[in-house]
């Protein structure tokens, strides 16, 4: 047999029971230890004597300590007191270490158990407990209860008698439901517009979610002013209570907040919201904290973390309830109509239109030129016959007053001619058409005619008298006097006052007939035809006219231009017409000519006319235009830097002036003033300044050398050009003898 | 992300001026003492976040007595309002930021010695300005009038909440 033992495996033969030792166990591992001590020491046990005291000894050498200690717990565990005194020690901090959901759980039933127990034994001491809690919440749903109820009572009072009171009746019947829910659920049109979740603590937005078309300033701030209001009110009113602020109103807008232990509800709604929606709106809130409490309660700012909440508020602002309004019952109006009209309605109305139709009748014979022969009434329709005269009314117009129905009345009119004056009157004057100054009137059943007409017409009026029918009115024309040769010569004149009136230039002021005379006056120009020329061929006979004319001048375009014409004398070149109000002159004229228009024109213009001359051009003689030319032609010429010309240029200048004089005596001749401009020019060496008075200084020079010759000086005018209108381009360090010179030009005027 | 931050200071030393200033740019000379509180929003954007500070703009209280604490709740910050021109003004503030602190706890604050642009009336020794620096606080010298160190007091405040 070995005598090594696998240490490894001693632990693994576990002693019998507890408080005994393997004793063979240990043996053999002393025996071990000694052999390791001492190798020679190879002693073999043999036995191990059932007792032996120094085991004692050693087992309190190696565990003495660790045995107390283990009969201090064992007693500890045993004895029930200080168990419980122990476990008191640690059991708050070791629930508080607990998980929550599991301790929750675990100690729901015995909690439950214990608080039923509480109350079976003694009801009061929960009462008491909970009372702080209870009376908030009883008070606040007592309050709710009680405004549900006037709600409610109002809405009911509001539409009891009215049409739709009687349909919402009618459907709390049909569903069973209390007449009050019907005209509530029917009457409260509201909508949630927005709904804010509020942190309670700090007043910051969690969210905020809106219905559609609503809106609002930036949520953030409403939510923290909402918090504010609400910390303003319990600050100023010292309300102590957790409920806070739950109704604020303001027109048509109600803001209903619901106060949660971390987060306030608060709903923002438009219209005329049940009570029940409180409800609603709690339930909202108690979801939202149930699914986030956790996340609501360490919200700080951050509101990433509940995102899911606005799931929940949307649910809140869908609630709404529309306006249920399905307008009058027509269909209900008309049925009960239908069957109303047919049964009172056809006997009134007969009633009515027979009434209607006797007062018809009776009118109608009342007509003068009526006469009604038979009427009568059958099946609602109407039948009349009888005689009328075309002048009477017609008894069709008569109808129309009377709300019978045309096309039930069925008419047979004979026409005749009544004999009743005021017909046989109204036939005359149809058929005789008597002058202005003719009156027919009716005296005493006669027609008379007063008066004055011409032969002719009391001719046919005499005829009319003879044709009229025996038995009828008698008509009298002695009283109308005979007119006609005076009637003719007033025609005559007043044919020849109306021509004069339409004549341009002519004003009529006064006319008059008198005593077989007439007389006239007015205004005439002297351009205007003739008023006595005009009287020939009219038939008044000039002796009997008397007339008197003022002279004035008419403003009217067409004598303006004839008075133009007279005093302007114009040539055969221009051509004169008038444009709306404007007189306007075209074609080619003298200079002078030109002139004298320009001049009436000025004159014309102040009094409000206008001749305009833009048109005209002006026409120089032909030989002029030679000569100007000829003229223009030359140039005198300048040494570098003189102002008075070589002798080699006095010919020249001798030329120069003899046309000049020539000129301006055909100019003279032919109208116009001849003007001659004489311009000096430099080269372009040396200063501009001096360039520009050695230039006027060469012009003045020859304007004197001619006027030595004999040239009217009147006529020269001066100008120094400098170097700005050169002859020809040149090099300015040598200079240009061609651009030394004194040109001339001729203007007319 | 929100943060509640809370203007505090005697009366009329320049909060509501201050919160105009920093919301809307503008500034009036004329004195309408804020009644209850008064809310503004403005948002102060850094490279990784963007800070809402909703501010509210207490009513100033010399009295310490009727200040009402209770609108501090949930602050994340303050803004100390004193002003330069009257040296009793900053016991207030430091007072009302005790009161504040003792019932909500300690928070993040910057000190405002404002009305920077009035020189000549200056109250404050500089002296006294750099012990309380001494103590590591933000203390800036502000203008609502001229708008100096305004937006940099509200941004400082806005970068110690958003931590
Ligand atoms: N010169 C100057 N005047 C200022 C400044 N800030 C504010 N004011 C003026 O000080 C007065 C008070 O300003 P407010 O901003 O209303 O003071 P407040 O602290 O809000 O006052 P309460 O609301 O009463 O507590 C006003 O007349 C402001 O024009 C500033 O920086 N410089
Ligand atoms: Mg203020």
């Amino acid at each position: 047999m070995t005598s090594t033992v696998d240490p490894i495996s001693l632990p693994k033969r576990a002693a019998s029971n507890d408080t005994e030792i393997d004793r063979e166990a240990l043996a053999t591992l002393l025996v071990e230890i000694a052999r390791n001590v001492d190798p020679d020491y190879r002693a073999r046990f043999e036995g191990v004597p059932t007792a032996d005291p120094r085991m004692e000894t050693l087992r309190q050498l190696l565990v003495g300590r660790e045995i107390s200690e283990l009969s201090r717990v064992t007693h500890l565990l045993d004895e029930p007191e200080q168990l419980a005194a122990a476990v008191g020690g640690v059991l708050p901090s070791a629930a508080a270490r607990a998980p929550h959901a599991q301790l929750g759980e675990a100690l729901a039933p015995a909690v439950e158990r214990a608080v039923q127990r509480s109350i079976q034994k003694s009801p009061r001491t929960l009462t008491d407990i909970l009372y702080p809690v209870f009376l908030p919440a009883i008070r606040k749903s007592i309050g709710e209860k009680i405004d549900q109820t006037f709600q409610s009572l109002n809405e009911t009072l509001r539409h009891i008698f009215t049409w739709h009171g009687l349909k919402w009746r009618f459907e709390a019947w049909r569903t069973g439901a209390s007449f009050s829910e019907v005209v509530l659920k029917h009457s409260l049109v509201y909508r949630v517009e927005h709904v804010f979740l509020i942190n309670r603590n700090s007043g910051l937005l969690i969210a905020h979610v809106a219905a559609d078309n609503a809106t609002s300033e930036d949520p953030q701030l409403i939510s923290s002013m909402l918090s504010a209001i609400q910390d303003f009110v319990k600050d100023s009113f010292n309300e102590k209570e957790q409920s806070g602020l739950d109704t604020i109103r303001f027109g048509e807008l109600r803001l209903w907040s619901e106060v949660g232990p971390f987060a306030t509800l608060v709903a923002v709604i438009r219209g005329n919201p049940p009570e029940e929606l409180h409800e609603i709106i709690r339930d909202v809130l108690l979801r939202i904290h149930d699914e986030c409490s956790q996340a609501l309660e360490q919200f700080d700012g951050d509101s990433s973390q509940l995102a899911s909440v606005e799931t929940q508020l949307q649910t809140c602002v869908e609630l709404k309830q529309e306006d249920s309004n399905q307008g009058f019952p027509w269909l209900v109006v008309a049925a009960v109509l239908l069957v109303l009209i047919p049964a009172g309605g056809w006997f009134f109305l007969s009633w009515q239109s027979g009434q209607r139709w006797q007062a018809y009748v009776s009118r109608l014979e009342t007509q003068p030129g009526i006469i009604v022969a038979e009427q009568k009434v059958r099946d609602g329709q109407f039948y009349i016959a009888g005689l009328r005269d075309p002048l009477a009314a017609d008894p069709q117009a008569l109808l129309s007053g009377t709300e019978i129905d045309p096309a039930r009345v069925h008419s047979q009119w004979q026409f005749y001619q009544s004999l009743d004056p005021k017909f046989v009157l109204q036939r005359l004057t149809a058929s005789l058409t008597p002058p202005k100054s003719v009156r027919l009137s009716i005296v005493e059943n006669r027609i008379v005619a007063e008066g004055e007409a011409p032969d002719t017409w009391i001719d046919r009026a005499r005829a009319a008298a003879r044709q009229l029918s025996a038995g009828g009115p008698v008509f009298d024309i002695s009283r109308v006097r005979d007119v006609s040769p005076e009637a003719r010569a007033a025609e005559h004149w007043q044919t020849y006052v109306s021509r004069l009136e339409a004549q341009p230039g002519i004003i009529v002021a006064q006319q008059t007939a008198r005593g077989g005379h007439f007389y006239i006056s007015g205004l005439r120009d002297p351009q205007a035809a003739d008023p006595q020329a005009l009287l020939s061929g009219t038939g008044v006979d000039p002796a009997r006219v008397h007339s008197q004319w003022q002279f004035y001048q008419s403003l009217d375009p067409k004598f303006v231009l004839k008075r133009l014409v007279a005093s302007l004398t114009p040539p055969k070149s221009v051509r004169f017409m008038i444009i709306e109000d404007r007189i306007v002159v075209v074609g080619e004229a003298p200079a002078a000519w030109i002139n004298r228009a320009r001049v009436a024109s000025q004159q014309l213009s102040a009094d409000g006319l206008s001749l305009e001359i833009s048109e005209l051009r002006e026409l120089t003689p032909q030989e002029l235009t030679h000569l100007r030319e000829a003229i223009q032609a030359i140039d005198i010429f300048f040494d570098s830097g003189k102002a008075i010309p070589g002798p080699e240029q006095l010919p020249v200048l001798d030329k120069l002036a003899n046309q000049l004089k020539e000129l301006a005596k055909e100019a003279r001749k032919a109208g116009v003033t001849a003007q001659f401009m004489l311009t000096g020019h430099s080269d372009a060496t040396g200063r501009e300044t001096a360039n520009v008075s050695i230039s006027a200084a060469r012009a003045e020079t020859v304007r004197a050398l001619l006027k030595k010759r004999g040239v009217d000086p009147e006529l020269l005018l001066v100008r120094g050009a400098g170097t700005f209108e050169p002859a020809e381009t040149e090099n300015s360090r040598t200079g240009s003898s061609a651009n030394r010179r004194v040109s001339v030009t001729v203007n007319f005027h | 992300m929100q943060k509640k931050i809370c203007m505090l200071g005697g009366f009329a030393v320049g909060k509501t001026s201050l919160v105009r200033r920093f919301v809307q740019s503008i500034f009036s000379e004329t004195y309408l003492t804020t009644v209850g509180v008064k809310i503004d929003k403005k948002s102060v954007v850094f490279p990784d976040k963007t800070v809402d500070l909703i501010l509210w703009d207490l009513a100033g209280e010399d009295d310490i007595g009727s200040f009402r604490v209770s609108y501090v709740r949930g602050a994340s910050g303050l803004v100390l309002v004193v002003d330069g021109t009257r040296a009793a003004t900053l016991a207030v503030a430091l007072t009302l930021r005790e009161r504040a602190e003792a019932e909500f706890g300690a928070m993040p604050f910057v000190l405002l010695f404002n009305k920077s642009d009035l020189a000549d009336r200056w109250a404050i020794s500089d002296r006294e300005i750099d012990e309380l620096r001494q103590l590591g606080w933000q203390i800036y010298l502000t203008s609502a009038l001229s708008g100096e160190y305004v937006d940099d007091a509200f941004r400082q405040l806005a970068s110690m909440v958003a931590k």
